[in-house]
């Protein structure tokens, strides 16, 4: 740690959980996604001036009135799991790691809740519901990282969506320290115009407070628990089976699809996919009949969409596989891509428009996703590229934007803006919702300390106009060049 | 899960990481120091840097062994990367650069290279343990013909703690009547160290030696009770010597879960509340979960309880790795975690087959004031069968 320390109070509080020093800071200027450090230096400070590690609510609100009395950025951080930067400091200031706020879940069994702190892990959550027979109602498909905390601030739909819904709406209540260091309840809903509300929370990437418990709704512990594989002829009968199975009784806890071009790059990245064609793996979980009513729907959607139901054993490996998508990077080294909320009735088109881009671009791309809503699915479409070749990679970025061209075009949007969806938030919500956000980021952060740079407009460097003509530019050189560089 | 680990070579693999944060969850040292360094997602990018650059800071090399090679990490990743291997190919690339003499680490290589053990005592010391069993045998060292060779490991051998474990084995292997010796004087350490300090080629020429010394006596089987050992002798040494070493290999909890199921030996007991500790080098890193507790489901009275993490997801003691001389002090923090799920359980005792976590689990123990009696799995049988 340096002899004359920037924040000696910081320091004071927190002891060794605090730290100015270069080597521990130069960790934290990052997320999964990887950009060139010329470029990242254009959009902004990504290197913290300091990182503080509190474990109490109290200690972050004492951290945040310091920030407020000298007007110094705070980038809230915990596993730091999604791509866009919505963790990435743009303006140095403070990191403030939200990890070490742990502590045991405490269950009410009257109100089926369970109050948990922020640091907490999803994976880690449930599995300390399921040792006392209870369970989170859904989790995102990075649970074994991601935190509670991180993903209240998200959009809040992964495994379990699709049956209870975001996980916002499965609030009861929250506390969470305001801009200026004040901690403060805010309930589930609240009719009260302009008071914060828990589900006002979704999407704010950690802009507006800083959550430091959360109450949430759970369940008792399913008794049974049901697992389907199918492959289809296209992806049209694959994603109409996934739309007709999600808008039947019951419900389904997961219905996750993939393109037959995610199968094609799992196999380049060295594993072996459960089928070549399309497939469609689907959950259901409850009580013994709701699980076998689920099992009759399969059926009837299996022979409706002419599918084929694989053995139990795949069908069980692609569950136990769920978290694990990424594995496709082994294909890249690196990978690109662009996750999209899409209505489910668009899904086989979008896949096509995809399939269009990557034989236009001569590079494969990965489609997969999982129907999270009735009648909405998030996608991730990725392809691979090398980080280690700064030319082509620079290049590659540009098909990002195309991917999300394709989107627009059928009825969808970015999923999470964080810094690097920003060119898009005239596409990501309407002009009306955008204003409003930033009118409750001024109410609640009028000094704009909380997360600069995020969720509410571009940096300069990505300023629409400019971004998409050189976006359509760099795409044009790749197209050109693809047999040379 | 099909998705078996994967390691290409430190620059792919640390591209390939994806920075999803898996390794993080599960990381002991990252649990214990909070710092985005000293997780496995840190740990890579230090990798690449190592890689990039000439010089690495001091910070960097900590940082980079203070990993105990636990494998949690491996089984965690989302990418599939066989972690283990990239520590320590980072670890070896980094000790080419001079990093055991910048870190509390050359005196552990001074050690192996002279006296070929991780404490620096004269080889002859590997026989004290011997002085206290009840029954002399001069055929307990090197004798050529036995069926079996106990290889007893720089730990147990050589501190006075992992005494108790070589005696109760030796008492168990005689009372069960098996052919056994040992490489007395003549055993070198298994070559773990070495390979935790990025010294490959030196704990290939260890292997050598070892594998020499068994094949002179004739035996046919090796024996450890420790799981690095067993681990190094099972998995590693087929890839450091370039073949297989001809030789069964099992852990004392395999043998002893063998000779019970043929009836060598009868158990007698108390009613007795026990937790087990997997050890990472028999657990995760070598697969063997089910044999030492059906040791201990064996003894009569015996209640096994399991900690709320075990098997796959057992935490580690802190003990590997060469952790305790960069840095003793995240090691005590590493076991207190661990005893701490050990207390929850409410047993009276906690058993591992490995002296290296007994040691670590018993001063953890002792520390928290914890009501727990650290035990070795062969020092519980003896108890049961009496001798």
């Amino acid at each position: 740690m340096p002899d004359e320390l920037a924040h000696p109070p910081l320091a004071e509080l927190l002891g060794d959980r605090y730290t100015e020093s270069a080597f521990e800071r130069s960790f934290y200027r990052r997320d999964l996604g990887v950009v060139p450090p010329r470029l990242a230096a254009l959009i902004g400070d990504t290197l913290p001036q300091a990182v503080a590690r509190p474990r109490t609510a109290d200690e972050v609100a004492a951290i945040l009135r310091y920030a407020a009395e000298r007007r110094l950025a705070v980038t809230p951080r915990a596993a730091a799991t999604t791509a866009y930067w919505n963790a990435v400091p743009l303006a140095g200031g403070l990191l403030l790691d939200l990890s070490g706020l742990t502590g045991p879940v405490e269950i009410n069994e009257a109100r089926l809740t369970a109050t948990v702190l922020p640091g907490t892990r999803w994976a880690e959550f449930d599995r300390a519901l399921r040792r006392r027979g209870f369970a989170v109602l859904s989790y995102p498909t990075s649970a074994p990282a991601a935190t509670v905390g991180g993903w209240l601030c998200m959009e809040g739909y992964g495994i379990g969506s699709l049956k209870y819904g975001g996980v916002q709406g499965q609030l009861r209540e929250l506390e969470a320290a305001l801009a200026n260091g004040q901690l403060t309840r805010v309930p589930g809903a609240s009719e009260k115009p302009g008071a914060l509300r828990a589900t006002g929370f979704a999407g704010s990437e950690g802009t507006l407070a800083i959550i430091t418990r959360a109450e949430l709704v759970i369940r008792r512990a399913p008794a049974a628990i049901g697992h389907h594989l199918l492959t289809f002829p296209d992806m049209a009968a694959a994603t109409g089976a996934a739309a007709e199975l999600a808008a039947a009784s019951p419900t389904p806890f997961y219905a996750h699809f993939a393109a037959e071009s995610y199968s094609r790059f799992l196999r380049r990245a060295g594993f072996t996919p459960a089928a070549d064609s399309p497939l469609l793996a689907i959950t259901y979980d409850g009580d013994p009949d709701e699980v076998a009513r689920g099992d009759h729907n399969v059926g009837r959607a299996v022979a409706h969409w002419r599918g084929e139901a694989l053995s139990a054993a795949l069908a069980q490996r692609e569950w136990d596989e769920r978290f694990l998508a990424l594995r496709l990077k082994r294909a890249g080294p690196s990978v690109l891509g662009a996750e999209s909320w899409l209505p489910a009735a668009r899904l086989a088109d979008y896949a096509d428009g995809v399939a269009k881009l990557a034989a236009q671009q001569g590079l494969p791309i990965a489609t997969y996703g999982t129907i999270v809503a009735p009648g909405w699915a998030t996608v991730m479409s990725l392809y691979g590229c090398d980080e280690s070749r700064p030319l082509p990679y620079l290049l590659a970025l540009s098909l990002t934007k195309k991917l999300y061209d394709v989107a627009f075009r059928h009825g969808g949007r970015p999923y999470g803006i964080g810094v690097w969806n920003t060119p898009y938030l005239a596409q990501a919500m309407s002009a009306e919702e955008l204003a409003m956000r930033r009118a409750t980021k001024r109410t609640f952060d009028p000094a704009n300390i909380l997360n600069p740079g995020k969720v509410y407009a571009p940096p300069r460097l990505l300023w629409p106009p400019t971004f998409r003509l050189g976006m359509e530019l760099l795409a044009g050189a790749r197209r050109v060049s693809k047999g040379w560089l | 899960m099909e998705s078996a680990a994967a390691f290409t070579g430190l620059d792919q693999e640390a591209r390939i990481c994806a920075h999803c944060g898996y390794c993080q969850a599960v990381c002991p040292t990252y649990a214990a120091l909070g710092w985005e360094s000293a997780g496995p997602r840190g740990r890579m990018t230090l990798a690449a840097e190592a890689l990039r650059r000439d010089s690495f800071p001091d910070a960097a090399a900590q940082r980079i062994y203070e990993c105990t090679l636990c494998g949690h990490c491996r089984e965690a990743c989302a990418t599939r990367i066989d972690t283990l291997a990239a520590w320590l190919e980072v670890r070896r690339r980094l000790a080419d650069r001079g990093a055991l003499e910048r870190l509390p680490l050359g005196r552990l290589r001074d050690n192996l290279r002279q006296s070929r053990n991780v404490t620096g005592d004269p080889a002859e010391n590997r026989l004290m343990w011997q002085a206290d069993l009840e029954q002399a045998d001069p055929g307990l060292n090197g004798r050529a013909g036995a069926e079996i060779v106990y290889f007893v490991g720089c730990v147990t051998g050589l501190y006075g703690q992992g005494h108790p474990i070589a005696q109760a084995a030796a008492e168990i292997f005689r009372a069960a009547g098996l052919d056994f010796t040992t490489l007395g004087s003549a055993e070198w350490c298994c070559g773990f160290p070495y390979l935790g300090l990025g010294l490959p080629d030196e704990a290939a020429a260890v292997a050598r030696h070892n594998l020499a010394a068994v094949h002179a006596l004739g035996a046919r089987t090796i024996v450890t009770s420790c799981p690095s050992c067993f681990h190094m002798w099972r998995d590693v040494y087929p890839d450091l010597l370039g073949a297989a070493p001809g030789l069964e290999v099992l852990h004392a909890s395999e043998l002893l879960a063998r000779l019970l199921a043929e009836g060598r030996f009868d158990l007698a007991g108390r009613p007795m509340r026990v937790t087990y500790h997997d050890p990472c080098d028999l657990g995760r890193n070598s697969g063997v979960y089910d044999a030492p507790r059906a040791v201990l489901r064996a003894i009569p009275g015996l209640e096994l309880v399991e900690m709320a993490d075990y098997r796959e997801d057992a935490l580690c003691c802190g003990g590997g790795g060469n952790l305790e001389a960069v840095n003793p002090a995240l090691v005590a923090e590493i076991a207190a975690r661990r005893i701490a799920q050990a207390a929850e359980t409410g047993a009276t005792a906690l058993v591992t087959p490995c002296q290296q976590c007994k040691r670590t689990l018993a001063a953890a123990a002792r520390k928290a004031r914890a009501r727990l009696k650290v035990l070795d799995l062969n020092e519980i049988v003896r108890q049961a069968m009496g001798v």
